[in-house]
This record gives C-alpha cells, structure tokens and sequence, in this order.
C-alpha cells in the first residue's frame, strides 16, 4: 500500500484554498511542512514558535507550524489523514478481494477448458504454487479401482515418493484425513517415514473431496518453518473446492466414455457373431444395412445362381465315426468350403449337415469358379486325410440360376432368414445327378446361357433330364475343370468323339453312340460319364426305346 | 504536463477500484480523473487532456462504445489511449471496439496487475 503524505491530503479536494481563505480570515500565520521539512503551505515566519505533528497511522507525516491558532489546522490534518488513511485501508482490503475473486474466476476458467482429471491436476497445483508461495507441492488422489492412493501431480519426485507412500500409508493418511485442511509445522513423522523431503519444514495442505467423499488432497510445501497464514488456508480451500468438482466430472465422464466405448465393443461382437448366422449379404439383399432393422415379412426376388454340393456317400462315411468325429469332420470340411465361396462373391445360405447351399447374386461364372475352387479343396483336404490314413471323400455340386425369393419368415418371437425357390430344388437335384452321371459339377443350362466367358471353364453337354415332379426336361452340361491335370487332357482330347456319341444316342442312334462311347474308353478308361451313357446306349440298343422318346433321362429319385 | 488518468464506470466500485490499484501511480506525479457517465467523460476528455483512459462500455446515457467513437473519430484525438473494459462472455464487443477504435479492450473481473501494467506502459513510467 502506497504511503499516506501530507502533501496529497493538502492537495484534495480544495482544502489547499479552505487554509488559504482560514489564514486570511483569521490573519495568523502559520506553515505546514512534510517530515523533511519541505514547505507544502504557508511560509516560515518568527512567530511560529508552537509546532504541533500531524500523524498518520501512527507515524508522524507532517508538522504544522504557527501560533496557538496552527493548533486548529494540525487537529483538523490529522483529522483528515485519519480518514484518508482509513479510505485506503478498506479500499486495499477491497482490492485484495477483488484479487482473489479474479484468481478464482480464472481458476475456474481454465478448469473449465479441461475435462482430464490429471491435467486439472496440473493446473490446480500450478495455481496453488503460484498464489501461494511454496517450494513443493502434490496432489494425491484415492485411486478407487487400485484401492490406493496415487501421487497424481508432484513438484518432484522426491516431495512426495509415491513407493513410500504406500508403504507408509497409514502415517499419511493420519495426518491427511484427520482434518479438512490444515497447516502443518510439526512434519518429523512424515519425514521420517520419508515420505517427504527433509528439507521441508512445514505442509499446508487442503482435503479434495465432493459431498464428504474423499477423494485426495492438495499437499504444498515449504523449507520455511512458518510461511503459510490463514488466509493461505482459505484460498487453498477455495481451490481445493472447485478442482474437485472438476476431477468428480472428469472423472464421471472418462467412466462414461470407457462405459460406452465397452458397450459398444459388445455391440460389434454382437453384430459380428449374427453377421455368422444370417450373412450380411442377405440383409442387404432385403434393402437393409443391419440386422435390426430386418422385419418379419421382409422378402425381395431376385435372379441368383444357386450352388449345391454334398458329400457323396456320406451316410457310410459317418456310420465309421462317432457323432463327435462326425461333428469335427463337417466342421473341418466346412471350413474350407465357405471361404472358397465368399472368395468368388457368393454367400452361404445354409450349411445343412454335409451339403452347403450358396447363393450367388451376381455373375453365374462366380458359382462355377466357386465350384472348381470347392472342388480343389477337396482334393487338399484328401491330401490331408490319406497322410491320416482316412479314405479321401468326393463331393457332388449342382447349379442352377433363375428367380429366388429371399426373406424373413417365422413369427413375433423366432425369425428364420429363409430362401424359397423352385431354383433351389433344381440346384439340389442337379447335384443328386453326379450320383448317377459320375461327374463333379453339373450346371444347368440355365447356367450355361448366362455364362459369357465359356472359354474359361472346361464344359461338355450331357444332354436332358427330367426332374422329379417337373414337366419339362431340361438340358444339363458338366464342368470339369475342377478334375485332375490327366482327367482334364483326356476329357478335352476326347470331347469331339464324346459329343459324337452324345448326339448319336439322342438321336436313338445307338450304334453310332456304342462307337463313340468306345472310343472315348479306349483313350480314357476312367471317364465313368461315358461308361454311363454306353450302358445306357447299350440298354436301349438291347431292349429298345418308345417312340416318343426324346433321350430324356427321367430321374424319379430325388 | 502532468500525468492524468481518466476512469470511467457508472459503479462507483469500479471507479474505486481501479483507482486503488493504481494508487502506487500517484506518488509518482499520476493526477486520476473519474467519471461516471459517457458525457461526462466527453468533457473531462476534452477540459484534462488525459493520456489514458479506462472506458466501461455498458453505461447509461452515452456507453463506452459511442465515447470512444467521438474521441477517436470525431475529436480526433488520437493520442488518447483508450482501454476498453467489457464483461467477460461479452467479448463479441471486441470486434465493435475495434471498428470506433479503441486501443485495447480488457474484460472485467479485470487482472490488476495486467491494468497496472498497461498504465505504466502507456504513461512510459519505470516499473
């Protein structure tokens, strides 16, 4: 506070003029003078031999010098110093209070720009060093989930060692949570704990809590015996109190955020494991872009390719295994089939035991190239099973592209994703027919239409057949390029001689057909296609056919 | 010429307080003029002479705005250095402080020391 001179009371407020007009009036005549004797009013004359001091606070800031009458004047300086000297004191006090209100206003201000627990940490011990003039300081919070305390922020390392801390915990706790906030000159147990420097001579420290719950506390230091005052004790009050209504939020937010961000973890867990059992494919097929919104009744048509395949003579192969070698075989075995079709942009529309159903919503050659790589497959896996001592196995595959409806059936409370179609009745029965064609993959002709990139795919026409229930016959074609190196040769080296015996025996020219079909046998003996229709040829030479017979083969089996 | 400061706020806590942290200013030869209205203000501007002046914007019959236009775009005179001072949360007032130009704008609560500062600045006196 800026001293209280004689010289500035004179000064205000026209009291310079009031002695003026005082003096004249009263005709003495009298001089004021600072403490060094520096003239501020009046002039010095011999007959000032009274002086009476005008004091301040105690401390004499001027004299006045005159006759008995100069009495009047000191009296009413002093008067006014009194004042003066009072207005100063209460408008300090009132700055000092501003000062703090601004302090807090910042403080909260900055707290306001964070919402991370240590970084309002940081700023509240910066803050409180800063007001509050200290060597150390630490802020200790309760870590709830560790069931400890944990030193958050520290001056330095030292100051407060947190590896002491927990083992002296007790002293620390004694001492901390005995009050609210306190001043601490006494600091020989906690130094000899070592839990704080030796050099400091005295804490003032402050409880971080929300609605009595404790959460920490602020802890400041200082190498002096005797520096913190009260009204230190208050400010850090002050501070402790807004930080910790910051940390509780921040705190409350950081669990919010780990609590949603682990909701939503289960979440995609949730839509990945569905994603599994009614593939993301189908979903998007009903216009949808997650399983949610997928409603009962729910259908769309489309024109697909549908994919069959089966593992031949699985019956005997499972009655040599235990349901749960059964289980792990189809496990094994499926893995390996349904990556071959989502490679070639198809998706599962059911795994039924041994037999695979697949749709394939784009290009028909995506089914067959699926086909070749299923059929590939099979071959690794034998690899594997004839090293293991197993019997390789064989699998059939038929296809057929036309119209299927997919949608969501079933009631309120169990939804089935589920496929209706004739296409796939005629996909399955085609792949029946390997059974008796003795061939690998068999594709409609409906297919075979749709197929633009023919050269691509090694293919013979094996002429018509009549499905089971259907009216009309229709024409099928193998695809073997899925067959071994040597198979492939020998099938391509005798496809003009095979097509040969294939227009012979529809033309119930059986004769031409018996030669073909011989030929073929003669180049290669193990084209069971071939043998198939030789024998039927055979057959029909031996016991004759209808006359309406238009070489249909009619399969009354499923 | 001596050194003067004009403070102008219509609350009287204000001007108070503004003149207590500054009060060190006085022994050095600093005169402080208060005002407690924009007219008020106008006139003391023009009789004083003041080198700087603390100018609250939110003030009945002329506000701070308006004062500091008329000095700095009407008068002309512009040696008078004017610090605005405006509520915090207010600060859009800034742009508009610029636009009648004023020299610097402060927020209320104001940081003592940062006014005392700047008046040692513009009054060119040693620290």
């Amino acid at each position: 506070m800026a001293r209280l001179t004689l010289k500035s009371i004179i000064a205000k407020d026209g009291i310079d003029s009031m002695l003026t007009s005082f003096i004249e009036q009263s005709g003495s005549s009298l001089c004021v003078e600072d403490v060094s004797g520096k003239i501020l009013f009046g002039t010095k004359n011999g007959n000032n031999i009274f002086e009476y001091p005008v004091v301040a606070d105690e401390e004499q800031i001027g004299i006045v010098k005159g006759d008995e009458r100069a009495n009047i004047i000191a009296r009413l300086l002093n008067h006014l110093s009194k004042k003066e000297s009072e207005k100063k004191k209460l408008g300090a006090e009132v700055l000092n209070l501003y000062k703090e209100i601004n302090l807090i206003f910042n403080f909260s201000e900055k707290l306001a720009r964070t919402i991370d627990a240590p970084a309002i940490c940081i700023i509240t011990l910066d803050e409180a060093r800063h007001v509050i003039n200290s060597d150390n300081g630490a802020i200790i919070l309760w870590d709830e989930s560790k069931k400890k305390p944990e030193v958050v922020v520290s001056s330095s390392e030292l100051f407060f060692a947190q590896n002491k801390i927990n083992h002296q915990l007790s002293i620390l706790l004694n001492i901390i949570s005995s009050g609210q906030s306190e001043i601490v000159t006494d600091t020989s147990s906690l130094t000899a704990a070592g839990i704080i420097l030796p050099e400091v001579q005295s804490l003032i420290y402050s409880a971080l809590k929300v609605n009595d719950r404790m959460m920490g506390a602020i802890v400041l230091g200082s190498n002096e015996s005797m520096p913190y005052t009260a009204a230190h004790l208050k400010l850090l009050t002050t501070l402790a109190l807004q930080a910790s209504a910051a940390i509780e939020s921040a705190l409350l937010y950081e669990k919010n955020i780990r609590e949603s961000r682990e909701r939503e973890e289960a979440m995609r867990l949730v839509y990945e494991a569905t994603g599994k059992f009614v593939p993301y494919e189908f979903i998007r097929s009903l216009g949808h872009k997650i399983i949610t919104d997928v409603r009962l009744g729910d259908q769309v048509e489309k024109i697909v390719t549908v994919l069959f395949s089966d593992i031949r003579d699985y019956t005997t192969l499972s009655e040599q295994m235990t349901p749960e070698e059964n289980f792990k075989f189809v496990c094994s075995f499926n893995e390996r089939m349904g990556p071959a079709i989502r490679r070639n942009n198809g998706f599962i529309n059911q795994y039924l035991g041994d037999a695979i159903m697949a749709i394939f919503p784009g290009k028909v050659s995506d089914a067959l190239y699926a086909a070749i790589e299923m059929q590939k497959q099979v071959d690794e896996f034998n690899a594997d099973r004839i090293i293991k001592g197993q019997v390789p196995i064989r699998i059939g595959i038929g296809m057929h592209t036309g119209s299927l409806i997919m949608g969501i059936t079933g009631d309120a409370d169990r939804l089935d994703a589920t496929t209706i179609s004739d296409t796939v009745n005629i996909a399955s029965r085609l792949e029946s027919l390997t059974k008796y064609y003795k061939t690998n993959i068999i594709l409609s002709d409906a297919c075979m239409e749709q197929i633009t990139d023919k050269e691509n795919f090694h293919l013979r026409y094996i002429g018509l057949v009549q499905l089971k229930g259907k009216q009309r016959s229709i024409k099928i074609h193998e695809c073997f390029s899925g067959n071994t190196e040597e198979d492939i040769i020998k099938k391509q080296k005798t496809l003009s001689v095979f097509n040969e015996g294939m227009d012979g025996y529809l033309n119930k020219s059986f004769n031409t057909a018996i030669d073909a079909f011989l030929t073929v046998a003669e180049v290669h003996p193990e084209d069971q296609t071939a043998e198939f229709f030789l024998i039927n040829a055979k057959h029909y030479l031996k016991n004759g056919v209808p006359e309406n017979w238009a070489g249909v083969l009619e399969m009354n089996s499923k | 010429m001596s050194k003067k400061i004009l403070i102008v706020d219509d609350e009287a806590h204000i001007r108070s307080l503004i003149e207590q942290t500054l009060e060190e200013l006085e022994d050095e030869g600093v005169e402080f003029l208060t005002a407690e209205n924009g007219e008020q203000a106008l006139e003391i501007i023009q009789l004083q002479n003041p080198q700087l002046v603390f100018l609250d914007v939110m003030m009945p019959k002329m506000n701070g705005m308006e004062v500091c236009r008329r000095v700095k775009k009407e008068l002309l005179l512009e040696k008078v250095y004017i610090v605005l001072l405006t509520a915090k949360g207010q600060e859009l007032d800034r742009l508009r402080g610029q636009e009648v130009g004023a020299d610097i704008y402060m927020t209320k609560p104001f940081d003592p020391e940062v006014i005392l500062d700047k008046a040692r600045e513009v009054l060119q006196l040693e620290n």
